[in-house]
């Protein structure tokens, strides 16, 4: 570092290099949070008794992790988790209290205001649980709200604005003030403000809680739809799995502060790394998550030049209906290339939860010893290799 | 009393009382008089000891008149109050001679078509009627005298109001030190601000206006200091999220968000200071305030009604127009804008100019109503019909007369009969068993302090004519407010009503007082009691409406009657409203009662316009510093412990 003083940004990143880097991220709340970080019997405690010892709360407890180029990054916990004092230490709008988190290789805690403030102005932008839109401005004022700080010349800034407000749907109420607006418009209002100062990263605090069901269905199909458009990196906080695992690239799952899991939803559903995970995701139904990849096993002969195909990164789902309709195994296809095949004891395996034995090191042969041997005799390679 | 009862109590049911907290803390206080009676005793145990005093009469004297001998030559009279009092003088009458030129018309038409661009047509109309009246009842100048007057003090009071609140607004510590202050101002009396402004300028119209911006402006501050701190967090997170500066975010953010409070904090001071520039009568302000103050002097009741209406017309006026223009922040951006600030000040000159070719600035002296003719012989009708001897029910005078000899009398010997040190007591019991210990002190100090003034005499006259009128205020507004809070057709009846009360400034009620019952304590105290009325009904309805209706409804379906639904529900339940009305209505009437020396209701109030009257500003002085402490012995004794533990958080 001390040699690349001069501080041009030199390096360009490769497309895998990550947006942020948050290492060893600690937020203590509290007299003299600073000593807890640093002394490591203290950081040890768990919340209760580092609670009476030192009449601190740690909200967010020595985390790491990479956001990948865009990617969408979901940060997934319950109330109280640390996940939302997670994302405001990103910008800082929480100072952390101990830790690094770099932005494009740039150190985060070592900018001054005026850096801070472009970071906030031109890279990050964040969409709010409640919204957060200034309530005497009408709908193009607070899309434009950003760009004023800036300092954007008035017609530039209106001219942008119209464009991102048209963008998410909102075409025609212009004019409008946030209190004439339903929630869903709302947050569509506060999703094209983050949009219009066209940031590197958009942040989500939980963007959709306060929403009604088939609305919140709506802006989670809405933020996969401009994902997949502009490839955007995102980070998104919720506190609803179904949510993170239809938005999320990776999730990370907190717990008390901590990162309890971090990986792709098939890695959390189908390897949950202990028995918080795996009671957090019982309900949810796999064959929605788990891909074809996880399911299929190596084509026997004859198998790989007819039936179904489906690709590996199908779902379950997608696969058994795939299957039904045959009423034959199908073929799990990449690019031409026959990677194995997916029947419908397979299918009806990861559907069950039963093929975990396959990538669980966990040994609990003395528990499913009668169902292990049925799976190891239909699957006899490990075909998951990502999971491990 | 209170050494004897606990005791007793004690004895009986000891380790019950031991519990509760109420009684441990009068047996502290029992065992805390018992320890030092003996020595309180030595200084005898009627009226406060004369030992005790202190004699500010001459100190006060002294420097009076040291002030009046410097005002022309010392250099802190020449180089800041000087300017000051000039620069007060030259914009009064700046804008007196700006009305003055603008006519009759000119300020009609302005006045209205601001009401019509705020807050809508019908409010116009009623603008322009208004002004309209006053004009008719012969009072455009003393209106034009008064409006002038108010003009000046509202742009300071809101300029001085808005930066303090902005100071308490983003600084946690400014605003910790601010509050109390505040609160206290505005529990204070409107008199007690005139001696010291009148101390430092004399008596005149820099007085009025500085005695005004001293009374108006912490409203203002207050909810300037509200607004910026009530504002929404998340949105606040989200505007410094995009990036903003300090600057910006109070300037696109903060203040925006705080509109309504500015709003409503401009409402209130405007009310504000119409109530104390007409009572600044009394101290040179001249006008509306002025008429009336001469008029209820030579208890001349038609020519006071007839300055008196143009000042209740002002007020409703003003009230509504501001209001709407609070209210309808949000719903008048849908309203096509009815007319341009440029158009409405365009039509205004025109009017004006008009008026002056056809020369006809001037109030036409023929179209004027002398009311005050009819009124007086209506009210020489009343007092020759109505004051005494009406079979069954007898006179007006004669229930003054009565309610002063079996109710205000006997209160008065009462306190006065009692022992100094008791009363003490009972004051320290009240404040500690309502609120904390803290308010406790300070309620004792003020009222010790008024012993050590040497005024402990008149301030119970005061104080008994306070009780007697808080009694009567709570008794009626108590079962005014649950009727309302029951029945809503009670309530849209009285809603109307209460406004325009609520709007009319203190010193108005005293003329119809005058017409009914005469002069006196008791007059005194019936203006008291219709003032601080409307709020005690309102603040009553409205606890027991806000009563959580799943605890109500639970009680219903368990079969509770409406009687049982009554006590055992809702008033238990709205207990810190009927707290706050008591503390509002003892503050309201303090406030009338002390004006009501004015029409012969003696003891401070009395003092302080004697004072002012004939120059004799020490006792005026001690008459109000005396007004001070017990203003803030009653609101301390009423002051629930909720709304100081709020404070604290």
């Amino acid at each position: 570092m001390t040699l690349n003083v001069p501080n041009v940004p030199t390096r360009k990143p490769p497309t895998d290099a990550p947006v942020f880097s948050v290492d060893g991220l600690w937020k203590v709340f509290g007299p003299k949070s600073e000593r807890v970080p640093a002394d490591p019997e203290l950081a040890a405690l768990p919340a209760a008794e580092l609670r009476t010892r030192t009449g601190c709360t740690a909200a967010v407890r020595d985390v790491s992790f990479d956001v990948r180029k865009g990617e969408v990054f979901v940060v997934m916990g319950l109330s109280g988790s640390g996940k939302s004092t997670l994302v405001r230490c990103l910008t800082r709008l929480i100072e952390p209290t101990a830790g690094t988190i770099a932005i494009d290789g740039e150190d985060v805690r070592a900018m001054d205001r005026a850096r801070l403030r472009e970071l906030r102005r031109h890279r990050a932008a964040m969409v709010f649980q409640h919204f957060g839109l200034l309530p005497h401005r009408t709908v193009l004022d607070n899309v434009a709200y950003g760009l004023e700080i800036q300092g954007v010349s008035r017609a530039e800034r209106r001219e942008r604005a119209a464009e991102v407000v048209a963008k998410v749907g909102l075409d025609g109420m212009e004019k409008r003030r946030p209190a004439q607006l339903s929630g869903g418009q709302r947050q569509r209002v506060g999703l094209a403000r983050a949009l219009a100062v066209d940031p590197e990263v958009l942040l989500f605090d939980e963007p959709f809680s306060a929403l009604d069901p088939l609305i919140r269905r709506d802006m989670q199909e809405e933020v996969a739809r401009l994902h997949s458009e502009e490839g955007r990196t995102m980070v998104f906080i919720t506190h609803d799995l179904t949510e993170a695992l239809k938005l999320g690239d990776r999730i990370a799952l907190m717990r008390d502060g901590e990162v309890v899991q971090l990986g792709t939803p098939e890695e959390i559903v189908g390897s949950p790394a202990d028995d918080y995970v795996r009671e957090f995701v019982r309900d949810i139904p796999r064959e929605q998550v788990m891909t074809a990849r996880r399911a299929m096993r190596p084509a026997h002969a004859g198998e790989s030049g007819h039936g179904p195909a489906v690709r590996p990164d199908a779902t379950v789902a997608e696969a058994i209906e795939a299957v039904a309709r045959a009423g034959a195994p199908a073929r799990v296809m990449d690019e031409g290339k026959c990677l194995g095949v997916v029947d419908s004891d397979r299918l009806l395996g990861v559907v069950a939860g039963v093929d975990e034995a396959a990538v669980d090191p966990e040994p609990q042969e003395a528990a499913n010893a009668p169902r292990r041997e049925q799976v190891t005799e239909t699957a006899p390679v490990s075909t998951t290799p990502e999971a491990v | 009393m209170a050494t004897l009862t606990v005791p007793n109590a004690t004895a009986t049911a000891r380790p019950r009382v031991l519990r509760s907290r109420a009684a441990g803390k009068l047996l502290l206080l029992a065992l805390l008089t018992a320890v030092l009676l003996p020595f309180l005793g030595r200084w005898g145990n009627g009226a406060w000891p004369h030992a005790l005093t202190v004699d500010l009469t001459k100190p006060l004297t002294t420097a009076s008149d040291w002030i009046i001998d410097n005002r022309d030559s010392h250099p802190l009279f020449l180089y800041f109050f000087g300017y000051v009092s000039d620069a007060v003088v030259l914009s009064v009458r700046a804008v007196y001679l700006t009305l003055l030129a603008a006519g009759w018309p000119g300020v009609t038409v302005f006045a209205a078509l601001v009401a019509w661009r705020v807050a809508g047509v019908r409010l116009a109309a009623g603008t322009a009627v208004a002004f309209l009246a006053c004009g008719v009842l012969g009072m455009w100048v003393p209106t034009m005298q008064t409006l002038a007057l108010m003009v000046v003090a509202v742009l300071v009071s809101v300029v001085v109001g808005a930066l303090l609140g902005l100071a308490g607004g983003l600084s946690e510590r400014l605003d910790r030190a601010l509050r109390p202050v505040l609160d206290t101002m505005q529990v204070l009396p409107a008199f007690a601000y005139l001696l010291p402004v009148v101390l430092v300028f004399g008596i005149g119209v820099p007085a009025a206006v500085l005695a005004t911006v001293v009374y108006a402006a912490p409203p203002m501050a207050r909810l300037t200091a509200l607004g910026l701190r009530g504002a929404d967090p998340e949105v606040l997170e989200a505007v410094e999220s995009l990036g903003a500066t300090r600057r910006q975010r109070l300037l696109t953010a903060r203040i925006p968000l705080a509109r309504k409070e500015l709003l409503l904090g401009l409402n209130q001071t405007i009310m504000m200071a119409l109530s104390m520039a007409v009572i600044a009568s009394v101290i040179g302000a001249g006008g509306l305030g002025d008429r009336v103050y001469q008029a209820l002097a030579s208890v001349d009741v038609g020519a006071a009604l007839a300055a008196g209406i143009p000042i209740v017309l002002l007020a409703v006026v003003l009230d509504r127009v501001t209001a709407a223009a609070g209210s309808g922040a949000e719903a008048a951006d849908q309203r096509p804008r009815a007319i341009g600030w440029l158009y409405a000040l365009a039509a205004t000159v025109a009017v004006a100019l008009a008026a002056r070719l056809l020369t006809a600035l001037d109030w036409p002296s023929g179209a004027t109503v002398n009311i005050a003719e009819p009124v007086n012989r209506a009210v020489d009708w009343m007092t020759s019909h109505l004051y005494s001897g009406v079979p069954v029910i007898g006179g007006t005078a004669d229930w003054a007369g009565h309610f002063t000899t079996w109710v205000l009398d006997p209160v008065r010997d009462g306190l006065q009969w009692l022992p100094w040190w008791s009363v003490l007591l009972v004051v320290a019991a009240l404040a500690w068993l309502i609120g904390t210990w803290r308010t406790a002190l300070t309620a004792v100090l003020a009222m010790a302090a008024i012993g050590v003034l040497g005024v402990w005499e008149p301030s119970l006259d005061t104080l008994s004519q306070v009780l007697a009128a808080v009694a009567v205020t709570l008794v009626l507004g108590f079962a005014t407010g649950v009727a309302a809070a029951r029945s809503d057709r009670v309530e849209r009846v009285l809603r109307p009503v209460l406004d325009v009360f609520q709007t009319m400034p203190q010193f108005v009620y005293l003329i119809p007082v005058v017409a009914l019952f005469g002069v006196g304590r008791a007059p005194a105290v019936a203006a008291a009691v219709v003032y601080a009325l409307p709020a005690v009904v309102r603040i009553t309805a409205q606890g027991l409406r806000q009563v959580d209706p799943a605890a109500l409804e639970s009680a219903r379906s368990l079969g509770a009657t409406g009687r049982q639904q009554l006590w055992q529900v809702q008033l238990p339940l709205a207990r810190r409203s009927l707290l706050l009305a008591v503390n509002q209505g003892v503050v309201l009437v303090l406030a009338v009662v002390i004006i009501g020396g004015l029409v012969g209701g003696g003891a401070l109030g009395y003092n302080a316009v004697f004072g002012l009257a004939q120059g004799d500003l020490a006792t005026g002085l001690v008459a109000g510093a005396a007004i001070v402490c017990l203003g803030l012995m009653l609101d301390r004794v009423t002051q629930p412990t909720e709304r100081r533990t709020r404070k604290g958080a």
